[in-house]
């Protein structure tokens, strides 16, 4: 009995590696098709991926518009979980909601929405459409987190700098953000992370220049080879590096 | 505001700028997957040091709504299915195409489609590649003498091992060849008939797949059968995989031909006519024909003398008069009609 | 605590995210209510008010018929991936040592980094007659011919319910993870056994986030068009499938909206539904 635990464990992560698994090792394949059976190491995938202009193109555009998107949901979250969380507004109930309603909408029904009104408005599709998009899906997130760890502990620090004499944007910039700088940094990580992967409003909203998922997107509709698993494990290794450091540097230095 | 945002703001005004500064040495193409092929494009890009913007689309009706939705100059160069051209002309979004510059005595005389590309006297377009839409096949799998006769492709001994072709048109063509109704004659009357035919060879098939899907399932061994396949589906897997390969039934099959154009509005009208030049000339077809996505014919027969003769035996050169004579066009649906057969369609392909 | 200046300090903090929230999400949906009630005539766009595209999704059946498929989809890869999830999240927070659960954490959901696309791409390989899944059956003798797993809506669920089981997990252990041991230690003292700990202490404990975290995957399910567009075989419809058809072949903007309406409106009820325990502004 006590080794069922164990085992569900071993089997829940592999399932959960199978594909990540099945793809890199296919990335390897020697031979155009990434089936079975699996012939011989091959570099040439990862050759082929890293001389395509267009793939390294548009995995700029997606580190761009992911910090970018991001950088802006962050700000944006972050002064309006301060306004309501630290003053009585009228209707603070309802405009939570606003907030945060656009969870609660799939991306591809924001995407369609948007690419309604921004192309009659007369403004091109673009990286910069995308990133519209990208902050309308993160904002909410980021309010979300940041306003669940304004608590009161805050608020009295706030209130003692304020005692003494500090401006409002010294308090803001110099009390409230440095306390609540690990849920700032939660939110921007995972804004990164969803805009990063995000496919259906990139797909909407661009014209030449795609995001690297969209760039994949079009990759599968034209040709089925192992470069899109090299892709894919390329991916996966720059993420999986990011996180790695991320915990190395960022979350293992607040425990100490 | 903070120094983020406002980071942010004036590095995207900058880049939207300086977009619009590079604009004149570029020419924006919608185009099909196959005009996305670096060994097609980087030889014109080299030749007039521009750079070719290119942005693939699946559908027609996708193409159109991107460029109405696009600001006059947005777009200089459209490929499009050849029986889709008078749509575009209707829609106002190609310009009238001045064929004396290029080679149109070289073409295969079947494909230079004036019925396609020629509006009230006018050329909006040219063909420049084709190919057919038939029954591309696993010959170590099936029986060849079985895939000869549309009566026994989709028949019992194959269910669950085909695969259809997502595109209504040419798919419903081939629905209506198999009940001897020609595609030019396709009505509203003839849809019951070929609705059953389409549910027959839905019930038989494993899926209904799009052009990496077929191939992938063609490749993998999951189905044995595409119809609706041809030489565009299989020649790109012909070298690995010999097995895999096509044929046109007795009964006929459907002819497919993209055209070019320019686009209406287009800010660079010289170049783009330059660019459709360099698509139609024989290195260019011979180029376009092989292409990474999909291979197809070359609308201009002088290819013949660029391409190889292993490219030119998995195309079929030789065979290429009694296929055209064998085959005919997608069907040409007026507008309600074709409502109806997308409906149609949806409906079959869901079961 | 509060006077007036502050409010309307208050009121200036709030106002750009207001502002952008209103331009980019609130008109879009009012513009897309708009133009669920306008019709297409050939290729010109009529303004007005019409419920044909509304009239649309209920007599053409292979609409109504994506929405069934769609619901039986989301509901099967929620409960699914929750049955699946709660258990790893329970493992990883109760069983594995301290020191050790962040980086099984992390190991459990690492896969979310590969992109999505590529991802669900990777489970048609694996999944195909001739993939791993199938020469693994054959070779343990399961069974005597590979059996058609890609293309069907094993496959899309499967898709799903691998991403959605990485997302729960991450939710389910943060909430588990903040239940305060007392409680177990109290109804332990107090005789109850593990499962009785577990169905009477610990589920209504944790029944908000799982509640969210279910909400959400339902939400993301319903509204996906990438796993079913590649792991579904069009040999059925989901929703978002059908707008994009839409949008592709016929450039339909007013059936898009009205579908789109339509499956807002689905998940309103599932908000509704759900509304007692959700908890989302505590995420």
């Amino acid at each position: 009995m006590r080794v069922l635990p164990w085992l569900y464990l071993v089997i829940a992560f592999g399932f959960i590696y199978l594909p990540v698994g099945t793809l890199v090792l296919f990335s390897f394949q020697d031979g155009t098709l990434p089936v079975p059976p699996f012939n011989g190491p091959s570099m040439r995938w990862y050759a082929e991926v890293a001389a395509d202009d267009d793939l390294v193109s548009a995995l700029a555009n997606s580190l761009l518009i992911a910090t970018a998107s991001s950088a802006v949901a962050v700000v944006l979250g972050f002064c309006a979980a301060y306004g309501l969380a630290r003053h009585v507004l009228p209707g603070s109930v309802f405009l939570r909601g606003l907030l945060i309603a656009p969870l609660t909408v799939s991306y591809l029904i924001i995407g369609l929405g948007l690419l309604i009104v921004l192309t009659r408005a007369g403004l091109g599709l673009s990286l910069l459409t995308v990133a519209i998009g990208h902050v309308v899906i993160n904002l909410p997130l980021a309010f979300a987190i940041i306003y669940a760890s304004m608590g009161a502990q805050q608020q009295n620090a706030e209130r003692a700098a304020r005692d003494l004499g500090a401006g409002e944007a010294q308090v803001v910039w110099l009390v409230t953000v440095p306390m609540v700088l690990p849920a700032i940094a939660a939110a921007f990580f995972l804004s990164v992370t969803f805009s990063w992967d995000e496919f259906i409003i990139a797909f909407l909203l661009t014209r030449f220049d795609v995001t690297l998922p969209v760039e994949i997107w079009s990759l599968l509709r034209s040709g089925l080879s192992p470069r899109l698993n090299a892709v894919g494990s390329l991916v996966f290794l720059v993420s999986v590096t990011a996180v790695v450091l991320l915990e190395l540097f960022v979350f293992r230095k607040r425990r100490v | 505001m903070t120094r983020l945002s406002a980071l942010f703001l004036t590095t995207s005004a900058l880049s939207v700028s300086a977009s619009a500064v590079l604009a004149e040495g570029e020419l924006n193409a919608l185009v099909w997957c196959d005009h996305t092929d670096p060994a097609l494009i980087e030889p014109f890009e080299a030749e007039h040091n521009v750079k070719v913007n290119l942005r693939e689309y699946e559908g027609t009706g996708a193409a159109l709504a991107l460029l109405e939705q696009s600001r006059p100059g947005d777009w200089d160069v459209l490929v499009i299915d050849g029986i889709d051209v008078f749509r575009a002309v209707e829609a106002n979004m190609l310009a009238p195409l001045d064929t004396s510059a290029l080679p149109m005595d070289d073409f295969f005389p079947e494909v230079v489609m004036e019925e396609n590309n020629t509006i009230d006297g006018v050329t909006y377009a040219v063909t420049e590649k084709f190919g057919y839409n038939t029954i591309s096949y696993n010959s170590e799998k099936v029986d060849e003498a079985d895939m000869q006769s549309l009566a026994t492709v989709w028949s019992e001994k194959y269910s669950g091992r085909i695969s259809i072709y997502d595109y209504y048109l040419p798919v419903m063509g081939l629905a209506a060849i198999a009940g001897n109704v020609a595609t030019a004659e396709i009505g509203s009357g003839d849809l019951p008939a070929i609705g059953e035919t389409l549910s027959t060879l839905r019930s038989r098939s494993a899926s209904v797949a799009g052009v990496v899907a077929a191939q992938t399932a063609l490749a993998t061994g999951e189905v044995d059968i595409v119809v609706g396949g041809g030489e565009w589906l299989t020649a790109v897997l012909a070298e690995e995989q010999p097995e895999l390969t096509w044929t046109i039934p007795e009964e006929g099959a459907v002819r497919w031909a993209q055209s070019i154009g320019v686009v209406e509005g287009s800010e660079n009208p010289d170049l783009a006519m330059e660019f459709i030049k360099y698509i139609i000339s024989a290195e260019g077809q011979a180029r376009l024909a092989t292409s990474s996505c999909f291979w197809g014919m070359p609308a201009n027969a002088k290819a013949g003398d660029v391409l190889t003769d292993m490219q030119k035996d998995v195309l079929r050169w030789d065979s290429q008069p009694d296929y055209l004579a064998l085959t005919q066009l997608y069907p040409a649906p007026d507008a309600d009609l074709d409502i109806e057969m997308q409906d149609l369609w949806l409906e079959t392909l869901q079961q | 605590m509060t006077n007036e200046g502050q409010s309307l300090q208050g009121c200036g903090f709030v106002t750009p995210a207001l502002l952008w929230t209103i331009a980019f999400f609130v008109v879009p949906f009012l513009v897309m209510g708009a133009m669920s009630l306008a019709t297409l005539e050939g290729r010109t766009l009529i303004w007005g008010v019409s419920l044909s595209n509304y009239a649309e999704i209920a007599e053409k059946a292979y609409i109504w018929r994506a929405f069934l498929v769609s619901l039986e989809i989301t509901l099967t890869v929620t409960v699914v991936s929750v049955l699946l999830a709660y258990p790893l999240a329970w493992i990883i927070a109760f069983r594995v040592p301290a020191e050790w659960q962040r980086l099984a954490l992390l190991l459990a959901v690492l896969p979310f980094w590969t992109s999505y696309v590529v991802r669900s791409y990777a489970w048609l390989l694996v999944l195909a007659r001739e993939g791993m899944i199938n020469q693994a059956m054959l070779g343990i003798g399961l069974i005597s011919e590979p059996i058609t797993l890609a293309n069907t809506r094993f496959a899309t669920v499967t898709g799903f319910v691998h991403f959605f089981v990485m997302l729960l997990t991450l939710t389910i252990y943060a909430n588990l993870i903040q239940l305060s041991p007392n409680y177990r230690r109290a109804a332990m003292d107090l005789g109850a056994s593990a499962f009785q700990t577990f169905r009477y202490v610990i589920l209504p404990l944790t029944l908000p986030g799982v509640v969210t975290g279910a909400f959400l995957t339902f939400v993301l399910c319903i509204g996906d068009y990438v796993t079913p567009q590649i792991l579904g075989g069009n040999s059925e419809l989901t929703v978002p499938q059908v707008i994009m058809v839409q949008l592709g072949r016929r450039a339909d903007f007013p059936l898009a909206s009205a579908l789109a309406i339509a499956l807002m409106a689905i998940v309103t009820l599932a908000y509704i539904f759900s509304a007692r325990w959700l908890r989302l502004d505590r995420l």
